[in-house]
């Protein structure tokens, strides 16, 4: 046994410094398939040696931020963190990432593992990795083409969730109807958190909100508040479901564009560098996990002031005085909240929006027409279609009203036309899906204005 | 001229971007100086919502969505629909669980029929594998320029025509109803269902304007004017130029 794993993480690591060495990328996922070929039980193994345990962070938006800010705290509270980073968020990523921590003697040293995981990938990382906590940020609808639809990525994060074991704590939004309905079912009561501040509340659904009806008699929920997407307060209109109380709220929430947000969980004022009221829900995620696992709000809230985003996720590149925020942006809910970010709270002016149809964005560009590109109309001064998929991005600002430019396919060209309409200290904004995502920030490394992603 | 799109059940159907086939059709009678008027049509009695409805549009919904407004389809709307159709000449666009819902059953995995409103000649069987991609249809329906129709499937339900319902196409790309027999959508009377989205109008402005036009000619409506259609033609021909790669 113990030969086996030594083995697997050898060749493991050994893949992950020739991917890196070869230029393939950061050797995020590759180590852990060559690992996981050798010995199955790798990851559970590996997980097994830490000492403190392990966290598991899923959801359709806000994992990779939620995870950064868990590790974070954990962090900055003097335990080693073993955490997949960059986005590798599937059995192969968690995998890789212990594998990337573990010494030539196979033995994992650390405290926490902290794995942002796909939504189904979830089950298979409960089985393998055993949590101490399980987060589960929100359920939209996403990438249809690979996921399937909502309910049954809803049916597999359930059956994944009863599998807890006792000692754990599943962390929930009770906010969004979908994940209420899973932590209802669950035999111990869950950590609910939830945002609770009618000033940053709209009263009506947007186009694409999902679970919109409840799940006891069907009739359409009742919203007192829409946040995010369906995420809100809500109730059946026959009183057969209703959004679960929160033991911790945000309230008194205040944006700041993409600089900076700040809200009070339990009398503990949080202000921190991240914006969006998408990120509020991050916050309060990883605050409720910290609280958990022990941490005391007023270092939580100290540890906040300094955190920094991801990889495209509100990253800023600086080019010649100009200012790039890169905001990934990759289905209906998150990108509506991404636009309305930009315009409403950053003001907004200059835009990519990039759409890629490869099998990390979903092949199927659908969803771009239950995106709220309205709210670009008349507000935006320059929008340049790009990715893949530019053509459809033009048809879809098209029939929004938005006066857009000629569609760009090639990345270089789109900075090109960006950074030629944008002037000194002014601020543009990148909205893309994953791999466009990747495609514009090549160029953006290549040019030399970014670092590589694994790197930051 | 006033223009009505009644939308069938929209809080529920509306899975694959069918915003999109609404958002063409209002906004392409609109740019024709046309009043337009969006009615959604949600679950609970039909009064007098479907009167003067010229085009309707029954999209697709998850299953789950699809369940809850199975009995309200023929409890509340079946009646009013067929009136509206084939007694005042109104347009039907259905799409993916849309379609299904017109034809005559729906029959799953394990032999259970779940009927349909029968108003176009279909039925459809459960089948294994699903069907995912990019599809390119010649259509058969006359004088449309181009006469390709682009769009994307993910349906894994096999639907097959009866003798009364024509198709809306031949599959040149993709499987199309049942990936058995290339056709593509269904025709019938004043109904049009198809598996495409994409969405389907936005990318075939074309298709868009036959609907709009149909369903104006009740109203004495004559030929439409011309649009710049350069940017929706542009993404429908990336669609045919990829195709023609692979």
């Amino acid at each position: 046994m113990g030969l086996r794993k030594t083995a697997a993480v050898l060749a493991g690591k050994t893949t992950g410094t020739l991917s890196r060495l070869t230029g393939r990328g950061g050797g995020t996922t590759l180590p852990g398939d060559v690992a996981r070929a050798i010995d199955p039980k790798i990851l559970t193994r590996l997980t097994h040696d830490l000492a403190r345990g392990s966290i598991v962070i899923t959801g359709t938006n806000g994992k990779t931020t939620t995870a950064r800010l868990v590790s974070w705290l954990l962090e900055g509270a003097g335990y080693k963190v073993v955490a997949n980073r960059a986005g590798a968020n599937l059995i192969f990523g968690a995998t890789a990432a212990a594998l990337n921590k573990a010494g030539p003697d196979g033995k994992l040293r650390a405290d926490w593992g902290v794995f942002e995981i796909d939504e189904a990938s979830l089950p298979k990382a409960v089985e393998e990795i055993q949590p101490k906590a399980t987060v589960v940020l929100n359920l939209f609808r996403d990438q249809l083409d690979r996921y399937g639809e909502l309910e049954s990525i809803a049916k597999k994060l359930e059956r994944a969730l009863a599998t807890l074991p006792e000692t754990a704590r599943a962390v929930l939004n009770a906010d969004d109807p979908r994940v209420a309905e899973i932590g209802l079912s669950l035999p111990d009561r869950p950590l609910w958190y939830g945002l609770d501040d009618p000033s940053v509340a709209s009263k009506t659904l947007p186009h694409a909100a999902d679970a919109r009806t409840c799940p006891k008699c069907g009739a359409s929920l009742i919203f007192d508040a829409v946040y995010v997407g369906h995420d809100g307060v809500y109730r059946c209109p026959n009183k057969d479901f209703e959004r679960p109380q929160p033991e911790l709220t945000a309230t008194d929430i205040e944006l700041d564009g993409f600089d900076s947000l700040a809200l009070t969980i339990k009398g503990t004022r949080i202000e921190m560098p991240l914006g969006g009221l998408y990120n509020c829900y991050n916050v309060l995620a990883a605050y409720a996990t910290a609280c958990s696992l022990g941490l005391e709000p007023t270092y939580i809230a100290e540890r906040l002031r300094t955190f920094k985003a991801a990889f495209g996720r509100q990253e800023r590149v600086e080019f010649r005085g100009r200012h790039l925020i890169l905001v990934l942006s990759k289905n209906p809910a998150g990108f509506n909240e991404t636009v309305r970010s930009a315009v409403d709270q950053a003001h907004g002016k200059n835009f990519i929006v990039g759409l890629n149809d490869r099998k990390a964005d979903g092949t199927d560009v659908s969803w771009i027409w239950d995106v709220d590109f309205e709210q670009l109309k008349d507000r935006a001064e320059l929008v340049i279609p790009a990715g893949v998929r530019a053509y459809d991005l033009a048809v879809r600002l098209k029939y929004a009203g938005v006066k857009a430019e000629a569609p760009q396919t090639d990345p270089a060209k789109a900075l090109d036309l960006l950074i030629k309409h944008t002037t000194e200290g002014d601020v543009a904004f990148l909205l893309c899906t994953y791999t466009a995502m990747l495609d514009l920030r090549a160029e953006l490394v290549r040019r030399g204005w970014a670092s590589p992603y694994w790197e930051t | 001229m006033k223009f009505t799109v009644g939308w069938l059940y929209p809080d529920l159907m509306n899975i694959y971007g069918d915003r999109g086939n609404i958002l063409t059709l209002l906004k392409r009678a609109e740019w024709r100086g046309l009043e337009t008027q969006l009615r959604e049509i949600g679950r609970g009695p039909a009064n007098d919502q479907m009167e003067d409805v010229d085009l309707f549009f029954f999209g697709g919904g998850q299953d789950r969505e699809q369940a809850l407004i199975y009995d309200d389809l023929k409890q509340n709307k079946q009646e009013s629909l067929q009136r509206a159709v084939e007694k005042d000449g109104a347009q039907v666009l259905a799409v993916c669980g849309g379609y299904q819902l017109l034809g005559h059953y729906y029959q799953t995995a394990d032999g259970r029929r779940f009927d349909g409103i029968g108003m176009i000649d279909v039925t459809t069987q459960a089948g294994k594998k699903r069907f995912i991609g990019d599809v390119v249809v010649r259509t058969d329906i006359e004088g449309l320029t181009p006469m390709s129709l682009v769009g994307f499937e993910n349906h894994s339900g096999r639907t097959f025509l009866g003798p009364q319902a024509k198709p809306l196409g031949r599959v040149l790309v993709g499987n199309g109803n049942n990936g058995a027999d290339k056709t593509e959508g269904a025709i019938q009377g004043n109904i049009t269902g198809t598996y495409l989205h994409g969405s389907l109008l936005p990318k075939n402005p074309q298709l868009a304007d036959y609907l709009i036009g149909k369903a104006l000619t009740r109203r004495g409506g004559g030929a439409l004017s011309p649009l710049d259609d350069s940017a929706e033609l542009a993404a429908h021909g990336w669609i045919l130029q990829r195709a023609q790669r692979r």
